[in-house]
């Protein structure tokens, strides 16, 4: 990562800044390329490759982390514009106890997912609809994971694993 | 939800057995926390970064290329293009077909997209604004892009797979029903999530290549031959991909230029293809037209079948798409034509996308029998029961398996067909028209040698592995369950590898044939591993299991013991400590299944597809409700993952019939629509209830039983929707996708 870094700085480029990123409880200063944007300095900067690239056009939803408590894609998402905000991915999704995520134990037991690239972002639009009280019924779910593609075509077992989860207390139920 | 028949097929055990139960995958809970490392993810230290430039003209030739631009710009390294590239030779005739001529090898332009220049450079940002930077003009000439451009030059049976039975000719001439007409399927694309990456490394001249691919053995194979290096000195690496459905057979020019660069530099290049490279890069599911003819008697018992498909393929490579002939072995006819024409086309090339050739196919056969049963006023569910194959109507001998009667009854009923009133438009719900329709799929069987290897370790645990790939499909997993099964020990002690070419050598994950050649291997060397725990108590005074051989034994919870006397047996722990061994391997191998030695024709999966369409009556918006899919896989290993797959599979079926349409542009070649805003794919507000079933027995032909279940369940889906459309609205469809401008 340091590495990286000092390789971007070796190139020379001129519209560098730095960046002080929140990112599941940790604070990291970053100097950046203006054009980064919020996945990939996910990705190749802080090595949290948990959040996926699939378009780079804001049309998939791979890219879904949390930006103060709110759903965003990341590839739409400048690094510099999350500034002082606190970001959480996949990689810091967790239950209140800190184990995994009830929404990560229900995709699994569901099968909600086949390749698996998808999920993550899946994952955390899933616990936004927990949060968001949009998990009340399989035509909400539907409706509301409509943003996040799944090649494989999980979609019927994703809201079985995210009803299960809303009709068990959402993000504080222990299934 | 599902019905799975199950038999002991894994000789003596006494534990519980978890082949055919619905186990967790076990890459369960690394893909949900994001800890599954895909291509993608790759991060080597010194790595470069890599973009594309790709051509904006379809033919001609390049006239001027600068790249002193682009050279100058912060951070890059080098742009390769085909006057500085080192020439390399095109890959090797693979299992199927020709590799995908070398890049860059000289200044013709044959499709729009393709690469005319690598820039890499220290960051992926770098690297995509000198991208830019680079200038081209072109000499252009008219491409020849559509199927019907006489300019085309034209191919005829390429593939070797023209039928001919009887005289359909005569047989159609005094058939007492025919129906007769021409189906288009358009140009889909594969659009697998995970954008395909290759990250290439050298070490002095040892090549690792991390790729989104379905088929490590073959990728190495190639790129030792494109680099003349020897097959040990290249690894291909892919324990996780994003999809592929296809796009992942093939060692891809982008992936060769990966690794020529990475020579060049000496340094770590990757490679990310962008959304829109992801449709000029890597394959796609090619446009066909397709004439046929289906003739019957009075009563629907089928006379003649004449189908001829043409589809594209680039103007200097390949791809196995026999459309049509996959028709001469679904039903019992006996006069039957199939042929298959390809023409050379300047697009970018075409590759499998899940069910390929059978998907377009089916829909062209199975549309026209639901014409033929409507015109015989015949129920289209009878029609197909009237002329089920009992053999095999290729080489008349019986199958291996075939529950293709059971398949139809069993998902009649679960979809409630009796319900159906025959007449069209005749059922209503409010503002929406009703529609049941179905389709009968016969999957070609598919099979090719595998290897794998198997250890058991000096704790009582296994390690099995092989090279080849779990691209969701459940390998993995299922694999896991079959060397659990074989060795006796609980699948939580049991790891099973993968993904990496230098694990004995496997056949890609397609065709439907990775399943059924990867188990017997598995299980073959798993029972190597028992053999030769057996031969080292052979005259172990201390061991109750001395001189018994592998009939005389049962596996369970880590041990053998004598069969039917669990007390006179030891842990594999404790005898390779006795014998000072570290651990026990052994290595296995399955080679394809001999119809003539087995008498027997080996038999893909079956299936009926049953679907509900509900079109609003003034608008036309066309939804599916309601799915139904009874499907003979054999034996099932896992079914939950095999559910997963046929439901996966069926969402891809919703996506060919309604949505899926990758456009030309007629003048350039340009693909107009390849973002996700554009190219549509079903979303989960477009699926609802989805059923299956599993039917039928193991199969005869594969020691476990198995046939594969990854593409089946995307046959027919088209087919039945739109016959479900003539049924809601009386309109006949017969063009994909079905759209509610055809209906209006």
């Amino acid at each position: 990562m340091a590495e990286a870094l000092s390789q971007r700085r070796a190139a020379g480029f001129a519209p560098e800044a730095p960046v002080e990123l929140h990112v599941n409880g940790r604070r990291h200063r970053l100097h950046l390329d203006a054009r980064v944007t919020l996945l990939d300095a996910l990705r190749d900067s802080l090595g949290l490759t948990g959040t996926k690239k699939g378009c780079d056009q804001g049309t998939c939803g791979a890219c879904t982390v949390h930006a103060d408590g709110r759903r965003v894609l990341s590839c739409l998402t400048l690094a510099a514009q999350c500034e002082g905000r606190e970001v959480t991915t996949i990689e810091g999704l967790t239950a209140p106890d800190g184990g995994p995520h009830p929404l990560q134990e229900s995709f699994v037991r569901h099968d909600a997912f086949q390749c698996g690239y998808c999920t993550p972002g899946q994952i955390m639009s899933a616990a936004a609809l927990l949060e968001e009280g949009r998990a009340d019924s399989d035509e909400d779910v539907r409706e509301f994971m409509s943003g996040n593609l799944c090649r494989c075509g999980a979609y019927t077992n994703i809201v079985a694993a995210v009803r299960d989860v809303a009709a068990a207390g959402g993000a504080d139920a222990s299934v | 939800m599902s019905t799975v028949e199950s038999r002991d097929v894994r000789g003596s055990r006494d534990a519980a057995p978890v082949i055919g139960t619905g186990m967790d995958r076990v890459d369960g809970a690394r893909k949900t926390a994001g800890a599954a490392g895909y291509p993608s993810d790759v991060q080597l230290p010194g790595q470069t970064h890599a973009a594309l430039v790709q051509s904006t003209v379809a033919a001609g030739r390049i006239r001027t290329l600068e790249t002193a631009a682009a050279e100058a710009s912060p951070g890059v390294l080098t742009v390769m293009t085909h006057r500085n590239a080192p020439r390399l030779p095109d890959g090797p005739m693979t299992a199927l077909g020709a590799s995908p001529p070398a890049p860059l090898r000289d200044d013709r332009i044959l499709h729009h997209g393709q690469h005319i220049a690598l820039v890499v450079a220290e960051t992926p940002e770098q690297a995509a604004a000198a991208a830019r930077l680079v200038r081209v003009t072109y000499d252009t000439s008219d491409p020849v892009l559509g199927l019907d451009d006489p300019r085309a030059e034209r191919m005829d049976n390429p593939w070797g797979m023209d039928a001919d039975r009887g005289d359909p000719a005569e047989a159609v001439r005094t058939a007492e029903a025919k129906v007769s007409g021409t189906w288009t399927t358009p140009d889909n694309t594969n659009n697998p999530l995970g954008l395909f990456a290759t990250v290439a490394v050298w070490e002095r001249d040892a090549l690792t290549v991390h790729d989104s691919t379905q088929w490590p053995t073959m990728g190495r194979v190639t790129l030792a031959k494109v680099f003349d290096v020897p097959e040990s000195a290249v690894r291909v690496l892919a324990p996780y991909v994003g999809g592929a459905f296809g796009a992942g057979l093939r060692v891809w020019p982008h992936v060769i230029l990966a690794a020529l660069a990475a020579r060049v530099l000496r340094r770590p290049v990757k490679l990310v293809l962008t959304r829109a490279q992801m449709f000029t890069s890597v394959g796609h599911r090619p446009s066909t037209v397709q004439h046929l003819t289906v003739a019957s008697t009075g009563t629907g018992e089928l006379v003649a079948l004449d189908h001829r498909c043409t589809s594209g393929v680039a103007m200097e490579d390949d791809d196995f798409e026999p459309c049509a002939a996959t028709s001469a072995l679904a039903y019992a006819c006996p006069n039957v034509i199939t042929r298959d024409v390809q023409l050379r086309l300047n697009i970018p090339d075409p590759t499998s996308m899940r069910a390929p050739a059978v998907g377009q196919g089916n829909f062209a056969l199975e549309s026209a029998l639901d014409e033929l049963a409507h015109s015989l006023s015949t129920d289209p569910l009878e029609l197909r029961l009237r002329n089920y194959a009992a053999e095999h109507p290729g080489n008349g001998l019986p199958w291996s398996s075939n529950a293709l009667r059971e398949c139809y009854e069993a998902g009649a009923e679960r979809f409630g067909w009796s319900r159906r009133d025959p007449e069209p438009r005749s059922m209503r719900d409010g503002d929406e028209l009703v529609g049941y329709g179905m389709a009968g799929v016969s999957y070609p069987w598919y099979a090719q040698p595998c290897k794998a290897r198997a250890t058991v370790n000096s704790d009582g645990s296994a390690f099995v592995r092989s090279a080849a790939t779990d691209i969701g499909t459940g390998t993995y997993t299922v694999m896991t369950q079959v060397s659990a099964d074989t060795l006796g020990i609980p699948p939580g002690r049991v790891r099973f590898d993968l993904g990496d070419s230098d694990m004995p050598q496997s056949p890609q994950a397609g065709g439907s044939g990775l399943t059924g050649a990867l188990a017997t291997a598995v299980r073959d060397a798993c029972r190597g591993v028992l053999g030769r725990i057996l031969d080292l108590v052979r005259d172990d005074s201390e061991s109750p299991l001395r001189g018994c051989t592998i009939g005389d034994v049962t596996v369970g919870g880590g041990r053998m013991h004598l069969r039917g006397r669990p007390a006179e047996g030891e842990s594999y722990a404790d005898i390779l400590a006795r014998h000072g061994q570290v651990e026990v391997t052994a290595d296995g191998a399955s080679t394809p299944a001999d119809a003539a030695e087995l008498g027997m024709a080996p038999a893909g999966a079956f299936g009926a597809k049953f679907v509900e369409v509900r079109v609003d009556a003034d608008l036309g918006v066309i939804r599916v409700p309601r799915v139904v899919s009874a499907i003979d896989g054999g034996q099932i290993l896992n079914e939950k993952t095999a559910r997963s797959q046929i439901i996966g599979g069926t969402v891809g079926g919703i996506g060919q019939a309604l949505f899926e349409e990758t456009v030309t542009d007629a003048g350039t070649g340009r693909i107009a629509n390849a973002t996700f805003g554009d190219y549509l794919v079903p979303v989960n507000a477009d699926v609802t209830q989805m059923d299956v079933l599993f039917v039928g027995d193991p199969d005869r032909a594969t020691p476990l039983g198995t046939k594969g279940v990854g593409e089946i369940g995307l046959v027919g889906i088209a087919a039945a929707v739109a016959n479900a459309v003539h049924h809601a609205t009386g309109t006949r469809v017969r063009s994909l996708p079905v759209t509610l401008d055809q209906l209006l």
